[in-house]
């Protein structure tokens, strides 16, 4: 071997081996988990989150009193006792013993309290989901300490979910959160979980110390990678363990890469396209039409849900029959299946012949573009399928945030629109809190049924479990029957799981890696 | 000299404003944006709460002539994602993007002097051809998918260079921490190759062209004929006298280009999930959150006038024929 070759090699194998030490070759440590997220993280202010993204990470930081397991189940957290008065409007939560905070300082129920009030007030002008749907849902009045480990929270009345919905509360100490200006406490979290934050790299990376059980890895990295395509590329590569949204047309390639796989959960959002029966749309074109249950039931045999969900979801899933998430559901109902002819012989029974033109009537479907999985594609092929039947489809598909939002918010789309809403697993009551009222926010159809509002104060009177399920089961006959939702399908979830490490997906859409651990 | 940068100071000044102007009427256009920090369930209380508290109930002018007035004071507001202020967040992620764009810029110069050169001193030939249909293709691919095909390549296939990500290396050396900084060099480099390669490849197949048709120009001269007619070697013809005026335009644009790249960042940031300035501005503009994309807006703006600026003063200290104009500006 010559001289040059000699050095010609050695240069060769010098730069291979940095290579290795700077990227690619390099061994992830076995103690840290790697998440990649698709969504920015804006803040771990507790009164602020409002992101499921965000709200990912801040659980790892921050206890709650009561947690929900991966089937809705409530376990206990900080608390580890709660008792409800008689009539239903103080919950007294009992704290375990030797708590503390990230930074030492003890964990009493005067922390807690204060973590409650000081989310609540006013003054600090917060807007996330803890203040803005948890305690105006719950009609939150304020907490107490009523000793160092019992703390009361009151709320204005009884309410069936207010137990569920406080386990949404991120309970951080007084001292040092009083000691902390926002700016502060926005960036720098003290909090009562697992994991303490180490470092916040904004847009690019999160990570999270372990400071307690539970928990398997010492540490958690989320890294921010918007991309889907980069999302996919770092899970193949062996450089993320875990990825969130993965997009259906990429499950082909994490599957054959023998490196990971694509989990897919069906999540707890009902879809469905819904029928706005309001005074307003009722003189739109075909708001006369969808007045009529019978044809708000023929349409459901018109749409092949199952179809949709295989070609343009990459799924198998089984038709929903109501707004409430399996198993809590009514399982004697049988989805509608796909039968055009009926949906024919139903409208021409109903009154809606086919013109001499074949439509039997016009209306127009609006959907928000680019919030759910390949909607846009779902909304064309529902299109389809109601033209298939005779009518003739006016499609809008608008703007998500700042078009189709406001309509929701003022309940005027339609009077045929598309729409994905968040549900739980822990009630079929929470599922079903969209429609308490028919003046409600998010009764977006403007449904009016007796047969269906009426139940709600027998509901709150129920005596035991078995009369609030059947009082249940037949208000989801109703729902199924004459209601306001041409059933479709709960919206799948895909994540991306490395071969590295065990760890299954839950279907609220939370991303737990407590128990995550190595293969 | 000081008259003319002085009333460039004041243009400035204007361009500013309505920049600022044009972005907050455009970012408007979108709809109200207060839906986008308010519950999925939020009544029409809380969310009429949540636009007063935002500040999204005033009318339009109103808010605009707050902005402006602040901005006179030197506070750009506070982000409405972040909460905190918005100029410190952006200038937080500054030094990620300088380092992209001069990564870049040093890309697309480096590589496109020699490749024009050699395609101007052999036109018509292969290499000329190669150089061309080379230029072409870099200024029609879009970075965005150049992005995505070397991650595939480089980063899946070959695994020779990092996918995703970023490691400071001003950000420490700017706190004083040098041995930080420079620790982080290696790496840093290496995580700049690809997205550094998809932002200055449009630029590099531009300056290629610029430079071989500049040159080209320059060598069919009658001073370059008169040079080569005096005997000299093509070697020195070339470089002292073609290379050194063919040179000119090639700096005009370099102050340019630095501009022109901060601004073709956006979508390479985004698909390397690298935290710079134009990632913060494309998630800033979906989330609608005005201060922030003002911040970053003036920023970029700010940056692109002075970078101006210098190019025209540089200019005249490279061409002695070139003299700035006094009266007209």
């Amino acid at each position: 071997m010559t001289h040059r070759s000699v050095v010609t090699r050695s240069a060769a194998t010098g730069l291979l081996v940095a290579v290795c030490l700077l990227t690619a070759c390099a061994q992830r440590s076995e103690d840290t988990i790697v998440v990649g997220l698709s969504a920015d993280i804006t803040t771990f202010e507790p009164g602020m989150i409002s992101s499921r993204d965000n709200a990912n990470i801040a659980q790892h930081i921050f206890g709650t009193l009561f947690s929900l397991d991966p089937e809705g189940n409530h376990l206990p957290n900080l608390a580890h006792t709660l008792e409800i008065s008689e009539d239903g409007t103080a919950y007294v939560y009992t704290l375990h013993e030797g708590l503390t905070c990230h930074d030492g300082e003890a964990l009493t129920a005067e922390d807690v309290a204060y973590a409650f009030n000081r989310i609540a007030d006013p003054q600090n002008r917060f807007t996330g989901n803890a203040p803005g749907f948890v305690f105006t849902s719950i009609g939150f009045q304020d907490a107490e300490a009523l000793d160092d480990l019992r703390v009361q929270i009151n709320i204005a009345r009884k309410n069936p979910i207010a137990f569920g919905l406080i386990t949404e509360i991120y309970v951080h100490c007084k001292d040092s959160y009083e000691q902390m200006t926002l700016d502060e406490a926005a960036s720098s979290p003290i909090g009562s979980g697992s994991y303490r934050l180490a470092s916040w790299t904004r847009g690019s990376e999160v990570v999270l110390e372990k400071v307690r059980d539970p928990g398997t890895f010492r540490r958690i990295a989320w890294r921010i990678i918007p991309e889907a395509s980069t999302r996919t590329a770092e899970l193949i590569a062996g450089n993320v363990d875990i990825i969130t949204n993965v997009v259906p047309e990429q499950i082909e390639a994490i599957d054959a890469s023998g490196r990971a796989e694509v989990r897919i959960v069906s999540g707890t959002r009902r879809m469905y396209l819904g029928f706005n029966l309001s005074e307003a749309h009722r003189q739109l074109p075909g708001g006369e039409a969808i007045q009529d249950p019978r044809v708000r039931r023929a349409l459901q045999y018109a749409v092949d849900v199952p179809t949709i969900c295989r070609q343009l979801l990459s799924v198998e899933c089984e038709r929903a029959t109501g707004l409430v998430n399996p198993p809590n559901d009514n399982a004697d109902l049988t989805p509608y299946p796909y039968d055009p002819d009926r949906a024919e012989t139903l409208l021409d029974q109903a009154g809606w012949q086919r013109g001499d033109d074949g439509v039997r009537f016009s209306i127009r479907l609006q959907a928000g573009r680019g919030r759910y999985v390949n909607d846009v594609n779902v909304v064309l092929a529902i299109t389809q399928y109601l033209e298939d039947v005779g009518l003739d489809v006016e499609m809008e598909l608008l703007e998500w945030a700042s078009v189709y939002t406001p309509l929701l918010r003022e309940r005027s789309m339609g009077p045929l629109f598309f729409l994905g809403t968040g549900g739980g697993l822990w009630s079929p009551i929470y599922d079903m809190t969209d429609l308490a009222e028919v003046e409600s926010g998010t009764n977006y159809t403007h449904w009016s049924d007796e047969r269906w509002f009426s139940r709600w104060a027998e509901l709150s009177e129920a005596k035991s479990e078995e009369e609030t399920r059947a009082i249940i089961d037949e208000m989801l006959e109703v729902f199924y029957e004459d209601g306001p939702w041409l059933h479709l399908y709960f919206q799948p979830d895909f994540y991306g799981v490395s071969d590295r490490i065990v760890w299954e997906p839950r279907r609220d859409e939370r991303v737990h890696v407590f128990d995550a651990r190595l293969r | 000299m000081g008259s003319y940068v002085l009333r460039r100071l004041l243009q400035s000044v204007v361009v500013i404003v309505g920049v600022t102007l044009v972005s907050f009427l455009a970012l408007q256009a979108g709809g109200d944006p207060t839906y986008l920090f308010v519950s999925e369930r939020a009544s029409l209380e809380e969310i009429e709460a949540t636009r007063r508290a935002l500040g999204f109930d005033r009318p339009l002018h109103e808010q605009y002539l707050s902005f402006v007035g602040d901005l006179a004071k030197g506070d750009f507001g506070q982000s409405l994602s972040y909460r905190q202020p918005a100029m410190e967040i952006v200038l937080d992620a500054l030094p990620a993007t300088i380092e992209l764009t001069l990564f870049a810029m040093i890309v697309a110069l480096l590589l496109a002097i020699p490749l024009g050169v050699l395609a101007a001193i052999n036109r018509g030939t292969g290499w000329d051809g190669s150089i061309t249909t080379f230029s072409m293709l870099g200024q029609s691919i879009p970075s965005f998918w150049l992005g995505i095909m070397m991650i595939l390549f480089f980063g899946l296939y070959l695994r020779i260079f990092p996918i995703s990500g970023h490691v400071p290396f001003l950000t420490p050396l700017i706190a004083g921490d040098v041995g930080t900084a420079f620790g982080n060099l290696p790496r840093a480099l290496f995580h700049l190759v690809l997205p550094g390669i998809a932002v200055g490849t449009y630029s590099l197949a531009r300056n290629t062209r610029l430079v071989r048709s500049s040159l080209l120009e320059v060598l069919e001269a009658d001073y370059v004929r008169t040079a080569r007619s005096k005997g000299l070697p093509e070697r020195r013809v070339l470089i002292h006298h073609a290379l050194r005026n063919a040179w000119l335009p090639v700096v005009t644009i370099i102050g340019l280009e630095f501009g022109f790249l901060l601004g073709g960042v956006v979508v390479v940031e985004t698909v390397f999930s690298y935290p710079g300035v134009g990632r913060l501005l494309f998630a800033a503009i979906n989330q609608r959150d005005i201060p922030l994309v003002q911040a970053g807006v003036i920023l970029m703006a700010g940056i692109f006038i002075l970078l101006n600026l210098v190019v025209d003063l540089v200019y005249v200290r490279l061409d002695p024929r070139m003299k700035l104009a006094e009266g007209s500006g």
